[in-house]
């Protein structure tokens, strides 16, 4: 048996049941990633020794009747913005190509004191927002579904490798949608939590006011193991948030009987076009693949209703403004005194915000707190809403539109504008390639987003199909 | 969309803004330019002086 194939929670049963050893699985991902990384490039360092070093404890602790929990023993990968001590962390940048830092990101921390193994760090767009670019000294990490397209960004790398079966598991960041721009286009699960749920502290800053740290993992019930792991108060973090942590695998019920999910159509259904132009009209096929989600999350028992909310672009500009001028403030000295040390992307991208004043920045806060009032009133009277994810499969990688980032509609911003806990899921293919959509809810209740999640996964297979480049090795079958 | 910024106009803005470009940089931002006059405009509206920003000074935690 592949034990690749193994999704987190069926891995730790059999580790826990010993029939499956951290040892061997860890050989086994370190096995794919020889095998198949070199097409992929979702890694950027691969820490073989250490990772084996670290099974072999795990076997002996769990052998000794010291398990630590569901993560024990379990291969894991980190966006190369996840500071790890004595373990180079480049930022995706030239700048930082050897940085080694002496301090470990605390969602490592606590994911490390949960048992988990580090197989090694993720490919990310440069300082999690400049790719995907072809000039940096890492190779842009390339779609398993087809390698000739795009594997979404900024978390890139740890998409892929979830995708591909090259680690159980992958820590992400999201700032605009960098998490669940790539679970969509890589057909997997991605979690944004809510702002303050998860520590930021260790993590390369983008935009400290909309940056979020959360996981990337095959299945539902994965993503709530990780997220039992990383949430919870960290006071060193000025954003992290003193609030109860729920029992997120047991909120996994299965049903969504009584509950009112909400349904944000306009935003692709109307406003996308209407602010954005015919490129950013969604596709038949992924409209068709919405509706289609709508009615199994009715068959599962909800009760829908359309929420009705300002236009995208209210949301999405405020979301870009603010993210321009944290960024650019930032990494001013270097744009002034050494812009040759950033890519073309990250140059031309985050160099905009040389433009903004202090006005507009503030301005963009009122609008922000404008709209997280609006939008929480329109969650008020539902358990949770679904919104479009990208509405259309990923293109090549050699057609990303070099200004998407500003001149297309994005569906995953609004909820970095408004801190909300928003879940990336599976919902269909088209040409081969995966489509995705939004479960988003209300400040804390993730419970609730992976219990909708979690019911529509077992209602659906999407989630059981894995990408035919990554297909079991020989020597696993 | 509207036209991009004049070339004039701009490089006061990078002169401003303490940037040193070359030639492809410079044409590069002004084209992007457009996206930060679109933002702007979006988020400058009529609204009651008291509202506030999304963020507020809080006392750090030592």
């Amino acid at each position: 048996m592949d034990p690749t194939l193994l999704t987190v929670a069926e891995a730790s049963r059999a580790i826990g049941e010993g029939r499956l050893s951290p040892v061997t699985l860890t050989e086994a991902y370190l096995d794919r990633i020889a095998a198949l990384d070199g097409e992929l490039h979702s890694y950027v360092t691969v820490l073989r020794e250490a990772a084996l070093d670290a099974a072999h404890g795990a076997a002996r602790d769990i052998a000794a009747g010291r398990s630590r929990g569901a993560l024990h023993g379990i291969s894991i990968g980190l966006k190369d913005i996840y500071k790890t001590r004595g373990i180079r962390t480049t930022a995706g940048s030239p700048r930082y190509e050897h940085n080694v830092p002496d301090e470990d990101a605390e969602t490592w921390v606590r994911l490390c004191d949960a048992g988990a193994i580090l197989l090694g760090k993720h490919e990310t767009h440069e300082f999690a927002i400049g790719g995907p670019d072809f000039g940096l000294p890492f190779p842009p990490a390339r779609n398993p579904w087809n390698t000739a397209y795009y594997p979404g960004g900024s978390s890139s790398g740890s998409a892929v490798a979830v995708a591909s079966g090259l680690c159980a598991a992958a820590m992400g960041s999201d700032t605009g949608g960098s998490i669940r721009g790539p679970a969509a286009y890589n057909g997997i699960v991605g979690l944004k939590p809510t702002y303050g749920r998860v520590s930021r502290r260790g993590v390369f800053p983008l935009s400290y006011t909309l940056d979020h740290c959360g996981p990337l993992t095959r299945t539902v019930e994965d993503c709530a193991i990780l997220m039992q792991a990383l949430a919870g108060y960290d006071p060193q973090d000025p954003a992290s948030a003193d609030t109860p942590v729920r029992d997120y695998r047991a909120a996994l019920t299965g049903r969504l009987d009584g509950l009112r999910i909400g349904v944000i159509r306009h935003f692709h259904e109307r406003d996308a076009v209407a602010d954005f132009g015919a490129d950013s009209a969604p596709n038949a096929a992924y409209v068709a693949a919405f509706e289609d989600a709508c009615r199994r999350l009715e068959a599962l028992g909800a009760r829908l209703v359309d929420v009705s909310l300002s236009p995208l672009i209210d949301y999405l500009d405020a979301n870009r403004l603010i993210m321009l001028a944290e960024a650019y403030a930032l990494h001013e000295a270097d744009f002034r005194e050494r812009p040759q040390l950033f890519g073309h992307h990250m140059f031309a991208r985050v160099g905009l915000g040389a433009f903004l004043s202090a006005a507009d920045y503030v301005e963009a806060l009122r609008q922000r707190r404008e709209l997280a009032v609006e939008f929480a009133r329109a969650l008020a009277d539902v358990d949770a809403a679904i919104s479009a994810n990208a509405t259309a499969p990923a293109p090549r990688i050699d057609q990303v539109p070099f200004w998407g980032v500003f001149e297309r509609a994005s569906y995953t911003a609004p909820y970095n504008l408004t801190g909300s806990p928003a879940l990336s899921i599976p919902i269909g293919f088209e040409n081969g390639l995966p489509l995705a959509f939004q479960i988003v809810g209300k400040p804390f209740d993730e419970a609730m987003v992976m219990r909708v999640g979690h019911a529509f996964e077992q209602a659906t297979d999407f989630h059981r199909q894995r990408p035919p480049i990554a297909a079991s090795l020989p020597q696993h079958r | 969309m509207s036209e991009p910024i004049s070339s004039e106009r701009f490089a006061v803005l990078v002169e401003r803004a303490g940037l040193k470009l070359t030639p492809e940089q410079f044409e590069e931002l002004r084209q992007g330019y457009r996206f930060v006059e679109r933002m702007t405009r979006t988020v400058r509206r009529q609204r009651d002086r008291a509202a506030e920003p999304a963020h507020i000074f809080v006392q750090p935690r030592i």
